[in-house]
C-alpha cells in the first residue's frame, strides 16, 4: 500500500526535509577532470581540477565522499557571520535573523561529509547549535502567548527544518484553538494577550517576524 | 561525453522539469485533500526517466567512466523518487476519500488521472462490495446504503452523505507566498469571529494557516505549501 | 458526518448524559429504574450521547448539563487549569463538551472548554519541549486525548529530528532513497 511517514501533521519527514536542502547549490573545488554531466537538473561542469564550479549539494557530497573534490563552505558558515548571527539572535526578543531556509540540513550534511573544508569546525558548530537553540526558545516563547482566536500565525524568517519540527504541535494547536474559540459566544469577551514589542497583529494573529 | 553521444538534456534545455515536480510533490504531500494531476508535467518527466535510463544503460555498455554513471544514476534516482512518492501520496488520498470524490463529479473529472479515475472506480466497487457482503445487506433495508446512514423511500436530496468522510480542509498548513498576496485575496475565514486585522504576505512570507483560506491561492500557484 | 468512521467520535459519543423524558414512551427498556417496559414521563434516564441526542432532537426528552462540567470543576479549573485531571473527568473532554453544549443548551460551556485549553495548552507546550526524554507519567495521566496527541505530536517531531541529527556519517543523504541500483559501482 502507499504507506508513508506521513499522518495529518507530521507531512515531512526530517529526511524529506534534507531530500529538499540536498538540491541547494554550493561551490566545490575539483581535483579531477570530468565531462559536463547532463542530468535531468540541469548541466554541470565540466570539472577541472582546482577550478571552482557549482553544483547541487547532494552532487557535491557524492563527489567527496569519494575524494575527487573539496568543498567551500557557504559565505555564512564563518565563525565571524555566525557569531554575528548569534548576537543578533540574542539581541532580538521576537525576530528572527534572516538564514538561509536550508541551513540546518546544509550544516549538517557538511559537518557529516566535509569536516576538513570546515576551518575552525568545532566553533562553527557550537555556534550553530546555539544558534538553533536561541530561535528555538523564541519559537517556543511566541506559542505560548497564542491568543487562541488566531486564524492565521505569521513565521517570516523560520527556517525549513525548524517549521518541520514545529508543524505537527502547532498545527494541531490551532486546530483545536479554532475549533473551541467557535464554541465561545461572541458576545463573551475572552481576554487576548498581546505580544508586546514590533508586531502589528491585533487579536487574531500572531507573527514572528524577522527582519 | 567520453562516449560521444549528445546529452540527454538536449531538447530540454536548463531550466528543467525537477523544480516544478518538486513543487507539485511538497504540495500534494501537504495539502489535506487531493489537487489537480500535473498531467503534462508527468507526462514530460516520465519521458525524462525514459531517456535517461536508456542513457545511464548506454554509458554502461560503452564503459563508460563509473563515477559518471553513478552520478547520472543518482540523479535518476531523486527524480524517480519524486514521481513515485508524488503518485503515492495522491493514491493515499484517494484511497482515503474514495466516496467523496466518486461523488463529486466536477472535483473528480478536473483533479485526477485517467488511470486515477480507473482506480477509484475499482476501490470503490471493491469496498462497496465487501461492506454489501459482509454488513449491509444484512441490514434492515433503508439502512443499507454505503453513503447515508439511513434512506427514506422518497429520494430526498437534501439528505447529507453523512457516512463519506471528506478531506478536513481546515488543516492549518503552512504556506509561503511567491507574490504580493493582498487580505483581500485571502479566503474568509470560517471562523465566525472574524476578528482578523487584514492578512497579507510578501513574497517568501511563511504563515500557519487554514487551507481552506488558501485554496484559490494554491491552485493559481500564488503560493506554495512547505 | 465526516466523523462517521471515526473511532474517537464514536467513543466519546458513547458518554452517558442524564435526560428528563418529556413523554411517555412505550416498548422500550431503557429506564433501568422502571419495572414495566416503558419510561414515565418525566423520569430521568442516563443515556449515551448519541442516542441523547437523536430524542433531543426530537424533543422526547430534555438533556441535563452532565457532571463533569459541574460547578465544582469550573472552580477548580478557574483556580489552577493545568493541575486539573481532567481525563477522570472525560478522556474527551472537550470533543464531549463540544457536543454537549448545543444540545444542553448551555452557553457557558464553550468558554469552559476554550479558557482551559487556553492555560493547559501552555504546559504541556512546556512539558513537551523541556526534558524531552523524562517521561512525565503523572502530569499525562491529567491530560485528556486531544492534551496527550497534542504532547506527544511535539515529542515525536522533536525525538525525529533529534535521530536525523545525530544520523552522522553512516546515513548517506541518497542512500535512504536510492532504489535497487542496476549499474556497477
Amino acid at each position: 500500500m502507499a504507506a508513508q511517514s506521513c499522518s495529518q501533521f507530521h507531512v515531512f519527514s526530517a529526511e524529506e526535509i534534507e531530500f529538499i536542502a540536498e538540491d541547494e547549490l554550493i561551490e566545490i573545488v575539483p581535483n579531477m577532470r570530468m565531462d559536463q554531466l547532463n542530468l535531468i537538473r540541469g548541466d554541470f561542469g565540466p570539472f577541472l581540477p582546482q577550478i571552482a564550479t557549482e553544483v547541487p549539494l547532494w552532487l557535491a557530497v557524492a563527489l567527496k565522499k569519494r575524494g575527487k573534490c573539496r568543498i567551500r563552505p557557504p559565505e555564512w558558515m564563518s565563525v565571524e557571520k555566525l557569531t554575528q548571527v548569534l548576537e543578533a539572535e540574542r539581541d532580538s526578543e521576537k525576530e528572527f535573523q534572516v538564514l538561509p531556509f536550508h541551513y540546518v540540513e546544509i550544516s549538517r550534511l557538511l559537518f557529516d561529509h566535509a569536516q576538513d573544508d570546515i576551518p575552525d569546525i568545532y566553533m562553527v558548530r557550537s555556534l550553530m547549535e546555539d544558534i538553533r537553540d536561541v530561535r528555538f526558545h523564541k519559537v517556543e516563547t511566541s506559542l505560548e502567548t497564542f491568543d487562541g482566536r488566531t486564524s492565521a500565525v505569521q513565521i517570516r524568517s523560520l527556517s525549513a527544518m525548524e517549521v518541520n519540527i514545529v508543524r505537527p504541535f502547532v498545527a494541531r494547536a490551532l486546530q483545536a484553538f479554532q475549533k473551541l474559540g467557535n464554541m465561545v459566544p461572541e458576545t463573551d469577551s475572552v481576554p487576548s494577550t498581546r505580544p508586546q514589542g514590533t508586531d502589528k497583529a491585533a487579536r487574531g494573529r500572531r507573527i514572528l517576524r524577522g527582519r | 561525453m567520453a562516449s560521444g553521444s549528445s546529452g540527454p538534456t538536449e531538447d530540454l534545455g536548463t531550466l528543467t522539469d525537477v523544480e516544478p515536480l518538486k513543487r507539485a510533490w511538497r504540495n500534494e504531500k501537504a495539502a489535506p485533500e487531493i489537487l489537480r494531476y500535473e498531467t503534462h508535467l508527468i507526462y514530460r518527466v516520465s519521458k525524462q526517466i525514459e531517456l535517461l535510463e536508456g542513457t545511464v544503460d548506454d554509458f554502461t555498455e560503452d564503459g563508460v567512466d563509473p563515477l559518471m554513471i553513478s552520478l547520472y544514476q543518482m540523479d535518476l534516482d531523486r527524480i524517480q523518487f519524486l514521481l513515485r512518492s508524488y503518485l503515492r501520496i495522491r493514491l493515499q488520498k484517494i484511497e482515503k476519500y474514495m466516496f467523496h470524490l466518486l461523488l463529486k463529479k466536477q472535483e473528480f473529472h478536473e483533479k485526477l488521472s485517467k488511470e486515477e479515475k480507473a482506480f477509484v472506480q475499482r476501490c470503490a466497487e471493491d469496498m462497496k462490495k465487501h461492506l454489501d457482503e459482509s454488513v449491509l445487506s444484512h441490514l434492515p433495508k433503508n439502512y443499507q446504503s454505503i453513503l447515508k446512514q439511513f434512506t427514506t423511500v422518497e429520494e430526498d436530496d437534501a439528505e447529507v452523505d453523512d457516512m463519506v468522510p471528506e478531506p478536513p480542509l481546515d488543516t492549518f498548513v503552512v504556506c509561503i507566498a511567491r507574490e504580493y498576496v493582498g487580505p483581500s485575496e485571502f479566503q474568509d475565514s470560517s471562523d465566525s469571529l472574524a476578528m482578523d486585522l487584514p492578512l497579507e504576505m510578501e513574497p517568501g512570507d511563511l504563515s500557519f494557516i487554514p487551507y481552506r483560506r488558501i485554496k484559490k491561492l494554491l491552485e493559481s500557484r500564488k503560493v506554495d505549501l512547505v | 458526518m465526516a466523523n462517521y468512521y471515526d473511532v474517537d467520535d464514536i467513543i466519546t459519543e458513547e458518554e452517558n448524559i442524564s435526560v428528563i423524558f418529556q413523554k411517555a414512551v412505550n416498548g422500550v427498556g431503557i429506564d433501568p429504574g422502571s419495572e414495566k417496559n416503558c419510561v414515565e414521563q418525566g423520569s430521568k434516564v442516563e443515556l449515551p450521547f448519541w442516542l441523547a441526542s437523536e430524542l433531543c432532537l426530537r424533543n422526547t426528552v430534555v438533556a441535563q448539563v452532565p457532571a463533569c462540567f459541574d460547578e465544582k470543576t469550573r472552580l477548580e479549573v478557574q483556580a489552577d487549569p493545568a493541575c486539573v485531571d481532567l481525563r477522570s473527568r472525560s478522556p474527551y473532554f472537550y470533543e464531549f463538551g463540544c457536543k454537549v453544549a448545543p444540545v444542553t443548551g448551555d452557553r457557558t460551556i464553550g468558554f469552559l472548554l476554550f479558557s482551559a485549553f487556553k492555560s493547559r495548552y501552555k504546559e504541556v507546550l512546556t512539558k513537551a519541549h523541556t526534558a524531552a526524554n523524562v517521561a512525565n507519567p503523572k502530569f499525562l495521566s491529567r491530560l485528556t486525548k486531544e492534551e496527550v496527541h497534542l504532547y506527544e505530536a511535539a515529542q515525536s517531531s522533536m525525538a525525529a529530528f533529534k535521530k536525523w541529527r545525530k544520523g552522522g556519517p553512516r546515513l548517506q543523504p541518497a542512500s535512504v532513497l536510492r532504489m535497487k541500483r542496476k549499474s556497477t559501482n
